[in-house]
């Protein structure tokens, strides 16, 4: 396993935490080509259901998927993800991913979880981040595993790389439905910064999780996401 | 031809251990919860144009009716929980496995209650293992969680390949026919699907306490949750089943296709347009993925 050696090697010499911050910045920025803004994740159709109207209906749905699924299912995951990256184990990163798309409750999640998971594996390979050739087709599966790879790699600790990660998450989803509901573009930001102070506290909780503690399913949604395959105008891919 | 093993009797709740039932409310505090373990495991095999029930081990109030075939080739089984309720510290343990080519249908006379615990978590697991090219229908009717119940519940199901597996879990949080809610208490409810060792779904409902009811993308107030998962489905089946299923009043349902499973959610306000609407789902599937017309339980009618 020499090349996941590498990958150890370069995390272990970039304890430059300025470093480390540029490359979090990077990854989760919306520039990133990986289809951040084409998906809303059941949104749309809870817009057309009536569930979402207003700012604080956008605010209570994000709310309680940031201290569900996001606290509870992806984040205690991509942390594991991101340690067995570390470990040079390409084998228990594809036990977590494969948790991960089980987890993943609609045909449209899995597929924007892999889709979005290709798209940024290629886009590592193109950054030259050593190791990515060789770990492709695991981190094609999942954006969450590539997400991992890149923070193992560049040497964020765990915890900022949650923290990037479920801003990101959020984020994305708020623009999504700033132009689906639609709101101004102050009421999105309002809800960035009250749901994005939550961030840290919910990381932590993430972070502590036993495994047996992982898993936080939302019929809700799972139902939102399932009836906008069939919606009959979408513009978003979930 | 049917080897159907001599019904023991059942026995009664210890008397030192019985920690009271929910309705009538939970004693003193320090009541000591002891529980009452059942364990029950079935094995199914084919024995010529049958499937049979060949073993079963059975250790508590957990058990089986006789077996039945009201349509030749496949067993028709009936679980009973006697004791009628659940209270905090029981363990209820099914394992059912299938033999290659076995074909089974599990159903019950009615749903399994949970009641308010003084503390102690009830317990409640099933596995099932469908053997290559065995067929598991799975067809149980909700469990019903008294307000203060405190439930961790695993369902587990294994394939081996070409084995298909039809089921249904219902849970009913509170007592909406009544206007309860379940203002206090816990539910943990895990459902997974397995082949070959890998998962294909794996699904954990959390609720703890009168806040996780509302949650807008969880279950939005809605007192019933269910799931119904098919396997060996295709595109063409959903298509067909979201064509035949009707819109029910008070029903939100939502059916999708993860690899070859197709999974269907319910939130209702209450069980029966859950039942109506799996049981029409089950009609529509069944014919599709196993050349058989649905041949509800009798037991349903009643």
């Amino acid at each position: 396993m020499a090349v996941s050696a590498r990958v150890v090697d370069m995390a272990i010499t970039t304890t430059d935490a300025p470093a480390a911050l540029v490359r979090l910045l990077h990854l989760v920025s919306p520039s990133l080509p990986i289809g951040g803004f084409t998906y809303s994740q059941g949104i749309e159709w809870a817009v057309e259901a009536g569930w979402i109207g207003s700012a604080r209906d956008l605010e209570a749905w994000l709310g309680g998927q940031l201290r569900g699924a996001v606290a509870r299912l992806d984040l205690p995951l991509l942390t594991r993800m991101q340690d067995a990256v570390a470990a040079g184990d390409p084998a228990v990163l594809g036990r977590w991913t494969d948790w991960l798309i089980a987890a993943r409750e609609t045909a449209e999640l899995r597929a924007e979880e892999t889709n979005r998971g290709r798209a940024l594996a290629d886009l590592l390979i193109a950054l030259d981040l050593p190791g990515a050739p060789a770990w492709r087709a695991e981190l094609a599966r999942s954006q969450a595993a590539g997400f991992a790879f890149a923070a193992a790699a560049w040497g964020i600790p765990r915890r900022e790389a949650a923290i990037g990660y479920a801003w990101a998450w959020l984020e994305g989803l708020v623009l999504a439905a700033v132009k689906i509901v639609p709101l101004g573009q102050t009421q999105g930001q309002q809800i960035l910064a009250r749901l994005g102070a939550e961030i840290p506290a919910e990381v932590d909780r993430a972070l502590a999780l036993d495994e047996s503690e992982i898993g936080a399913a939302s019929p809700a949604l799972a139902i939102a996401s399932s009836a906008h395959e069939s919606q009959y105008t979408r513009l978003f891919r979930s | 031809m049917n080897a159907n093993p001599r019904q023991e009797p059942i026995p009664e709740r210890p008397p030192s251990i019985v920690p009271g039932r929910g309705e009538r409310g939970v004693g003193g505090a320090e009541t000591p919860i002891v529980g009452w373990p059942a364990r029950l495991e079935l094995w199914f095999a084919r024995r010529g144009a049958q499937t049979v029930l060949a073993r079963q081990h059975r250790h508590g109030p957990l058990t089986v009716q006789r077996t039945f075939h009201p349509e030749g080739e496949v067993c028709h089984l009936y679980l009973l929980h006697p004791p009628g309720g659940v209270v905090g510290g029981d363990r209820l343990e099914l394992s059912v496995d299938l033999d290659p080519g076995a074909h089974v249908l599990l159903t019950a006379p009615g749903a399994t209650k949970f009641y308010r615990s003084a503390g102690a978590q009830a317990e409640q697991g099933h596995r099932v293992r469908v053997g290559e090219g065995a067929v598991l229908e799975w067809l149980p009717h909700e469990s019903i969680l008294f307000p203060g119940a405190r439930l961790s519940a695993r369902t587990r199901v294994e394939l081996d390949p070409g084995a298909c597996f039809i089921g249904w879990e219902t849970v009913c949080l509170g007592r909406p026919v009544i206007g309860e809610r379940f203002a206090l208490g816990t539910a943990d409810l895990g459902l997974e699907v397995w082949r070959e060792g890998r998962p294909l779904l794996v699904d954990r409902l959390r609720v703890e306490g009168s806040e996780s009811l509302d949650t807008s993308s969880g279950l939005r107030g809605h007192p019933v949750s269910a799931t119904l998962v098919a396997s060996g489905t295709s595109a063409a089946d959903l298509a067909t089943a979201r064509a035949g299923l009707a819109p029910a009043e008070g029903l939100l349902l939502g059916l999708t296709l993860v690899d070859d499973l197709l999974v269907a959610r319910c939130l209702a306000t209450a069980v029966e347009p859950v039942q109506r609407t799996f049981r029409a789902l089950w009609g529509i599937l069944r014919p599709r993925l196993l050349g058989r017309p649905a041949c509800p339980p009798r037991i349903w009618a009643t």
